[in-house]
């Protein structure tokens, strides 16, 4: 009795390159190329031709490898910041307190470091733990009392925003430990300052941990279904709850870095770099595992903004033209995650009849 | 392995004991008896069929086995001759070897097929929360478990692109593995895996891959419970059938020896008249014509989705019923009819306008004249966290403007003033509608469409969770509409409801009206009449498909 459903050509759709859907059948390989690969592979393209193009109209300067060392290194508060955001966004829930977050923290370093005259190292353990306490407190409040994250951690946000201007008393505080400045921007790998590397260690444990754990599978679920998830028996509040406390860890650690790399800990508004991480969150979604918050991409995304930014910069553009640029890319990008959502749920409509 | 024969039961093992035994399982909601002590016996390797129709206690039964429901005390539950405690841990019934498929598959659309077939193995606490998962294994061990299932699914597919069919085999295929960790985990035998329905929305050819699947489970030893209204597939693949009526147990009798004559009495209560519903087509529409009102409502033709072809004509001053089991196709049809689903083809003829039913927008409805009571009302009917007030006239707010504002004063007092009208209690429209009871709720909408003045009432189970007062109050008020001239068409799955208020009954099947179904009108005859015209519409089906 042979019981093979004959199932459509359609049907067999091409895995993606994500780590469950790697598994690709020869056959289907050419179409796979077509549509998932294309998809997938937009944004490099857009980079490698940004990058292509300010380099013929700032040959001298934009090409200089020197030039991308200090984009990396100069760049790696965002791509750990934007790490702390996807396990959240994996849950569907949004936290808007972590620029805030990763701003306090590192106030609180620089104020136990110079203004308290503790080591360092306890100072930076002190700001973490406070980072992990942040974000439980922001996940005990949104999963204790049901209320909407976006609210919660936008005041969360305010709340940590007037916590650093408060400890500091407005001021830089100068003078940070040497020790703390040797080892993030100063000793290098590769010609690349330390705290690059340390994004991209974070970047890889959140891949990792998004792609090949039963704890990444859990926040997909969620994100996607909470039904779904509950009737599974996942316990959703408490996988919710872990997502804000991760987040508050990671943030925490941004908070640090950024000490480092300006060797100083700077009061300072925090909504552009919110913005820019926003942007690159969602423009990951749109590459490498389209359809997923996914570290790789949200990484690649960090420094197609900078290095974009960097140009522009080079090309005589002001300051201002950050904000503008996050802020039209964070609308570019949300639109083209949602029309990858609508274009796939038109495909599998297809499919089914 | 076409869908023939194979009625034959397989060697269901009845000297041990028994893979599930429940007996005396009750349970009230208030005053009425929803399940009156039932007993159920599932026999390793046997497929059990659950039949009855809406209001049955079928689905209460089923609910107090997935621990949604909590018996009362008195029954008790025997998995496999080991006791289990009632009632069963809700989201847990795994673990005492229950697997559940309901109609909606639970399946997360967006991710990829091995995602969801072993989503079951993520639950497990922290310690295991960071450990590898080796995709590579897993899609190896889904590709060894599709192959021993005979069903061929690519484990890296997107699951929401997959035919309805694969994504019910898919379910089906996890709930059996499911199953097997827990013969692994306990070391021993049993599991009963409960089907829910799952036929209803598949395309009549391709069931035949899913009572394919269902055999091979059966001879891993499952025992099944299969839930459906399906007769065709119930003859296919059960070896008992076990009917409740009422919320008792009325039969319990081997299929290969019961004809489907014999099935559908036993749901219905109601001997089945071979030659009536011929008679009920002529009569009823000599009845049609008798009906002395203009037609209103002219219906040609019908397409969307499950709706393969609908053409009728509805009447001024008419209440017209729409008998179908679930996936019918007449529960998509108000919804079409009013312009409210996609893809939808077909020539709808009203006083003012006539022309293709896609050209329908909810808007334009309402201009035109229509007016529509969705069945699923916190979702679609009512805005619970606002005044009666307000729900009730959302749709004339301009009359109650002055001078740019919105006077509540005056909106307040004559929705108080309409409560007296339509008897909402209690009699303050200031009240949030999430306050009011099921019947007063459905009250307010209600009302709210006919402070429209509509000429057609598409109504779509406007009684449901309903008390009986409330509802004997609502047929009133629909048949005072329908004096006044008013059209209404009126589906629904509760058939004591249809046989009550209906002018005029349409038998729905397979997405068309299978016929027209004469008065006098009571439960049991259009019961047996629905199931008799869905059975011979299905062995149709079967026959001239490719």
């Amino acid at each position: 009795m042979t019981t093979n459903v004959n199932t459509p050509a359609d049907e067999r759709p091409a895995p993606s390159p994500s780590g469950p859907g790697g598994g690709s059948r020869p056959t289907a390989f050419s179409r796979v190329f077509n549509a998932r690969v294309a998809e997938a592979s937009m944004l490099p393209i857009a980079f490698a031709l940004v990058i292509v193009g300010f380099g013929i109209a700032r040959p001298g300067t934009f090409l200089q490898w020197s030039n991308f060392t200090s984009i990396f290194g100069l760049n790696s508060t965002q791509l750990v910041l934007v790490m702390a955001l996807l396990i959240p966004l994996t849950n569907g829930d949004l936290d808007l307190s972590v620029a805030e977050l990763s701003g306090m923290t590192g106030i609180l370093v620089g104020w136990l470091n110079v203004n308290h005259g503790w080591a360092i190292v306890p100072a930076i353990l002190v700001a973490l733990a406070v980072g992990v306490l942040c974000g439980a407190i922001n996940g005990w409040i949104i999963v204790r009392f049901d209320v909407n994250p976006f609210i919660v951690t936008l005041a969360m946000g305010s709340v940590f925003d007037g916590i650093a201007f408060w400890l500091p008393n407005q001021q830089t505080i100068p003078g940070i430990s040497p020790k703390l400045t040797d080892w993030t921007a100063l000793h290098h790998i590769l010609g690349i300052p330390l705290d690059f590397w340390y994004g991209i260690v974070i970047m890889l444990v959140l891949f990792y941990v998004l792609t090949f754990t039963p704890f990444g599978q859990r926040s997909l679920f969620i994100g996607q279904s909470r039904e779904v998830a509950r009737l599974s028996g996942f316990r959703v509040s408490s996988t919710r709850f872990w997502a804000f406390v991760a987040a508050g860890f990671i943030a925490a650690i941004s908070g640090v870095i950024n000490d480092g790399i300006l060797g100083a800990a700077t009061p300072q508004n925090q909504g552009n770099l919110l913005l820019a991480v926003y942007a690159a969150a969602f423009l990951g979604f749109t590459t490498i595992q389209p359809g997923r918050f996914n570290a790789i991409g949200a990484g690649i995304s960090v420094y197609f903004l900078a290095v974009a930014v960097n140009g522009m910069n080079l090309l005589g553009a002001q300051t201002y033209i950050q904000s503008l640029f996050y802020g039209v890319f964070l609308v570019v990008a949300v639109v083209a995650s949602r029309v990858i959502n609508r274009r796939r749920a038109a495909s599998a409509a297809r499919a089914a009849n | 392995m076409s869908g023939t024969a194979q009625t034959a039961p397989a060697s269901a093992d009845t000297t041990a004991a028994p893979a599930l035994e429940a007996s005396n399982l009750a349970k009230s909601f208030g005053a009425s008896r929803a399940l009156k002590g039932v007993d159920l016996t599932i026999h390793a390797g046997e497929v059990v069929a659950l039949l009855g129709e809406n209001g049955s206690g079928k689905s209460t039964l089923v609910k107090i086995l997935s621990g949604y429901h909590e018996p009362e005390p008195g029954g008790s539950l025997r998995m496999n001759g080991v006791d289990v405690p009632l009632p069963v841990p809700l989201g847990q019934a795994r673990t005492v070897g229950l697997g559940f498929v309901y109609q909606d598959l639970g399946l997360a659309p967006n991710m990829q097929v091995v995602e969801n077939l072993f989503v079951g193995r993520r639950v497990n606490g922290a310690a295991g929360s960071f450990s590898r998962i080796n995709w590579g294994a897993e899609r190896e061990r889904a590709r060894e478990i599709f192959e021993r299932y005979g069903v061929d699914l690519d484990p890296g597919a997107q699951t929401g692109r997959l035919r309805p069919t694969s994504q019910a085999l898919l379910a089906i295929v996890r709930a059996a593995e499911e199953l097997h960790d827990y013969r692994r985990a306990h070391e021993r035998g049993g599991g009963v895996l409960v089907l829910d329905e799952p036929t209803v929305f598949l395309p009549e050819h391709e069931k035949v891959f899913l009572f394919d699947l269902v055999r091979r489970i059966v001879g891993e030893g499952f025992g099944v419970l299969f839930v459906s209204h399906d007769m065709t597939a119930v003859r296919e693949i059960a070896h008992r059938a076990v009917v409740l009526r009422d919320g008792a147990k009325v039969g319990d009798v081997a299929v290969a020896s019961a004809s489907d004559a014999d099935l559908i009495e036993l749901v219905s209560g109601h001997r089945l008249d071979r030659s009536t519903i011929e008679q009920a087509t002529t009569y009823g529409s000599q009845a049609a014509v008798e009906t002395s009102g203009e037609v209103v409502l002219s219906v040609r033709d019908v397409r969307s989705g499950r709706v393969r072809g609908v053409s009728f004509e509805l009447r001024a001053g008419e209440i017209l019923g729409v008998a179908g089991l679930l996936g019918a196709g007449s529960e998509d049809l108000p919804y079409v009819l009013f312009g409210d689903a996609e893809g939808s083809s077909g020539e709808v003829r009203l006083p003012d306008w006539s022309g293709d039913v896609s050209e329908l927008s909810p808007a334009r409805s309402i201009g035109l004249g229509m007016a529509l009571v969705p069945a699923d009302r916190k979702q679609q009917g009512v805005v619970p966290d606002l005044p009666v007030a307000l729900n009730m006239l959302s749709l004339s707010l301009k009359n109650f403007m002055q001078g740019g504002f919105l006077r509540v004063d005056r909106l307040i007092g004559t929705a108080n003033q309409r409560t007296e009208t339509y008897d909402v209690r209690p009699r303050d429209a200031s009240l949030n509608v999430a306050a009011l009871s099921g019947g007063n709720q459905q009250k307010v909408v209600l009302a709210r469409w006919l402070e429209q003045g509509p000429r057609v009432l598409l109504l779509h189970e406007p009684t449901q969770g309903v008390d009986v007062a409330t509802r004997h109050q609502i047929y009133e008020l629909m048949r005072a509409r329908a004096a006044q001239g008013v059209a209404i068409l009126w589906v629904s799955t509760d058939f004591d409801e249809l046989a009550t208020v209906s002018h005029r009954i349409l038998l729905c099947a397979h997405g068309t009206i299978a016929g027209t179904l004469a008065p006098p009108y009571a439960r049991d005859r259009i019961t047996s009449e629905v199931y008799s015209a869905t059975a011979r519409g299905a062995g149709r089906e079967v026959t001239t498909a490719p």
